[in-house]
């Protein structure tokens, strides 16, 4: 931070946020480069270096000596005020130089709700919220991450979406930009070329029409365009660019450990879970290459913790012998090793006794829904009593909290699915208490949080209505009713920000302008339950004569035209459609490696997936 | 377990003054295992390494003068642990020298501060400062313990200043202090700052320094 702008950390919470300096941070001399990247995160720093991609993308960047890749997070709502008052503009941590001197200005789009965040820190850079608005070449403002497999919402704020995976696509873009600055091109010179790159979506070059009803009728590329947009895909995880060291933060942050990562997709289809299907196909590190990875990192930033990260770990078909290769060393020199993710179906005997050695955590298990007929239409392939033979083991282990994850809202889902998730924690908790050698004098703790489900784009339940708020708030009173123990805890989310987190998941390029008017009326942080204001939202539709309904709780037919289906990310359409009508009948599907159901992701990847 | 203890002296400067006691203790910890120093963790369901720091911090106060003890268990010279641990470390926090622990930190009586107060009447502000040291008593109230109670107590800090140098500067006003330090009549710049100025606001940000840290007789602590 500029030492001229130091005076505004006086008073403001955590000023350790906004000042950089942190180790492995990097900096480096700005004359000597050519490009300048400004990574933001849209949303707080504790959230925002948490992140993984973050990491993997500022390594990458700042790997060539040609390009300076700095961090930027959403200041905090006091520091923003102390900001606009002084008329001081969003600064990168690394220089502490404003943003909008930046070449590239990219985002990551984790989730939907901070997409208000995105227009507040570029007119906080005191940059044009709309593309259109931005004429000079530089900045150029690039939006990645999951939410970008629907962008259209927010279409009309960024010049090129970046779907998929990020390492190379990256590099060629920084290339591309270069030459471009040095050639002295216009901006639209440069976006035709950028078109032409595979994975690179300049929504500015698609003419999008409309039905009467208000269903989107065609998406028309223009100038170099392709009609459709492939996402990135890494072929080999193995020699693919990897950080061996994180910038390590001083204050305490979400996730504030080192990072292996396994594998990349899911062989599971869970019908419900959009990550289960936009990160196909599978493709799986080798145990050699995670252990050194996690090794180097635990050694550059002197972290007691490293966590694997993947959708499903237990799934990772090295996991037998990986573990024990992390365990061979992480012990002596006091790390953790942390397995997150692990499925109850395949947690073998032999895994929890590794678990054992290292420190108890909690135990948590995702049963996702109520009855077996529920996790059958959502292809959530635990039974019940796979979830009590776990928990017995864990219980004789010596555990006594149990957290369960569960959905209300999932399509077919009557009250007797919701009674059912009560139920369910009843008999975990019967369990502990059958238990013979249960821990003396404890008592037994089982937490149910249940989230709303919100239908994603690419997953089988992108045709279904999302649940109304009314009929969540029925549901979740049914849900207190059924409970009958102090022992089960219940927590839920607010239907409020599901129901926005739909709208938005679904929408199409008609909600930028709410998404305007909503962040000109003062939203921002909707994520987070203190600043999210549903009177500014609902107010935000009506001016812009739109109803959220529309959006969030109307049936999609197939004939219907999605506003996502110019982008590519190898999932075929008929697969959905299939895995929809069987979710409608409680079958099941077995996973990829059981029986592959030729979703069409090895298409993106030369036609391989590890599943296979 | 064989140990020796050893004192780390350190300064924090730069953007290093806005980590916490606590940050700072889990950054330490951090950067002595970075560097690999040979060191003893506690024993007990959750090891973590032993250490001891002689007086925490506030928040926004540049130090030279940080002390640190922790407890070696292997062979090391004080040499290379400096420059390991140096080498761990973030940029804005630089070990001055490693050495066996002379005094205890409850020997410290003194710290001197240097305050950079900026505005833009440097000269009323002095005025006010001097004006203020002037006076018999410089009352302020402290926030104290009774029992569990969180009390705020008025307590006169004039005698705990035992020498203030108040110097115009073209951008603001600079003041060097020696004021007590330890467990019982602790003054720290904030509370200085809160005597000589109760009505505050004259001036727009203060840069703060610790620059050591001093025993009963005046001599430096080591």
């Amino acid at each position: 931070m500029r030492k001229e702008w130091e005076y505004l950390l006086d008073g403001v919470q955590k000023p350790a946020r906004y000042t950089g300096g942190e180790l492995n941070s990097v900096l480096k001399d700005k004359s000597e480069v050519k490009l300048r990247y400004a990574f933001c995160f849209p949303d707080n720093y504790e959230i925002g270096m948490s992140h993984l991609g973050m990491k993997i993308l500022y390594g990458l960047v700042n790997k060539r000596p040609d390009a300076w890749c700095e961090r930027v997070f959403a200041p905090w709502p006091d520091m923003e005020a102390r900001m606009r008052e002084n008329g001081v503009p969003l600064f990168a941590l690394e220089s502490g130089d404003p943003v909008a001197d930046f070449d590239l200005i990219g985002f990551t789009l984790q989730y939907e709700l901070s997409y208000t965040n995105v227009l507040n820190m570029l007119d906080l850079a005191g940059l044009p919220v709309r593309a259109a608005e931005r004429t000079g070449l530089t900045p150029i403002v690039v939006g990645g991450g999951p939410c970008v497999c629907n962008p259209e919402p927010v279409a009309d704020f960024f010049d090129l979406f970046l779907p998929g995976e990020g390492e190379e696509v990256t590099d060629e873009l920084v290339d591309l930009l270069i030459a471009h600055k040095q050639k002295g091109s216009t901006k639209l010179e440069f976006l035709r070329d950028a078109a032409k790159i595979e994975g690179v979506y300049v929504p500015a070059f698609y003419d999008v029409s409309y039905n009467p009803d208000g269903t989107l009728l065609a998406v028309t590329p223009k100038e170099t365009a392709p009609a459709k947009v492939k996402k990135r895909v890494i072929a080999d995880l193995d020699s693919v660019y990897y950080p061996d060291n994180f910038v390590v933060p001083f204050i305490d942050v979400v996730h504030d450990r080192a990072v292996a990562e396994v594998f990349r997709g899911c062989i599971r289809g869970c019908r419900f879970c959009q990550a289960g299907f936009i990160y196909r196909p599978i493709r799986e590190k080798r145990s050699d290459t995670i252990d050194r990875q996690a090794r180097a990192l635990c050694e550059s930033t002197g972290y007691d913790e490293v966590s694997l990260c993947s959708l499903s770990t237990s799934d990772y078909s090295e996991i037998e012998s990986l573990v024990p290769k992390l365990l061979s060393w992480a012990p002596q020199e006091n790390i953790n090793v942390a397995l997150p993710s692990l499925r109850v179906d395949n947690f073998s005997e032999t895994l929890m006794e590794e678990l054992k050695k290292v420190r108890k955590s909690g135990l948590t298990f995702a049963p996702e829904a109520g009855t077996q007929r529920l996790r059958d239409a959502i292809n959530k392939n635990v039974t019940e009593e796979e979830v009590l033979k776990t928990c017995r083991q864990a219980f004789a282990g010596g555990w006594s909290a149990v957290k369960l994850y569960f959905m209300m809202g999932l399509p077919t889902e009557t009250l007797e699915d919701i009674a059912g998730i009560a139920e369910l924690a009843q008999k975990v908790v019967n369990a502990f208490y059958e238990n013979p050698d249960k821990p003396k004098g404890k008592g037994v703790t089982v937490s149910v949080s249940v989230a709303s489900f919100v239908p994603k784009p690419f997953t089988p339940f992108q045709w279904e209505p999302q649940d109304t708020m009314a009929q969540l708030e029925e549901k979740q009173k049914h849900l207190l009713e059924s409970v009958h123990t102090k022992k089960i805890k219940v927590s839920y989310h607010q239907p409020h920000t599901s129901l926005l987190e739909g709208v938005l998941a679904r929408g199409d390029r008609k909600l930028c302008a709410v998404l305007e008017e909503a962040w000109r009326r003062g939203c921002k942080f909707d994520s987070w339950d203190e600043f999210f204001r549903f009177d500014a939202w609902t107010a935000a539709f009506d001016a812009c004569g739109i109803d959220p309904a529309f959006y969030a709780n109307r049936r999609r037919d197939f004939s219907e035209l999605l506003p996502w289906e110019h982008l590519d990310y190898g999932i075929r359409r008929a697969f959905l459609e299939s895995e929809n009508q069987k979710a409608h009948q409680s079958l099941t599907s077995p996973n990829c490696r059981e029986k592959c159901a030729a979703c069409g992701a090895a298409r993106l990847n030369g036609g391989h997936c590890d599943a296979i | 377990m064989q140990f020796d203890e050893i004192r780390v002296f350190f300064t924090k400067t730069g953007m290093a003054k806005y980590i916490s006691h606590l940050d700072l203790m889990r950054c330490m910890t951090r950067a002595l295992r970075r560097a690999r120093v040979p060191l003893w963790y506690t024993e007990g369901y959750n090891p973590h390494l032993f250490m001891t720091f002689a007086r925490p911090l506030p928040l926004g106060v540049e130090s030279l003068c940080e002390v640190m003890d922790v407890r070696l268990t292997g062979e090391m010279t004080f040499r290379e642990i400096k420059e390991r641990l140096q080498a761990a470390l973030p940029r804005d926090i630089t070990v001055v020298s490693v050495a066996k622990p002379v005094h205890k930190p409850t020997e410290i009586a003194f710290a001197d501060y240097e305050l950079m107060l900026y505005t833009n009447s440097p000269d009323a502000l002095a005025a006010a400062i001097r004006e203020s040291f002037c006076r018999e008593t410089l009352p302020v109230l402290k926030k104290a313990k009774q029992g569990r109670r969180r009390v705020e107590k008025e307590t006169d800090i004039k005698p705990n200043i035992l020498s203030l140098e108040v110097c115009g500067a073209e951008d603001g006003v600079r003041l060097s202090a020696r004021v007590t330090a330890g467990d019982q009549n602790n003054v720290s710049p904030a509370l200085l700052l809160e005597a000589l100025l109760p009505d505050g606001g004259l001036y727009r940000h203060a840069d703060i320094l610790k620059r050591r840290v001093l025993l009963e007789d005046g001599e430096p602590f080591c």
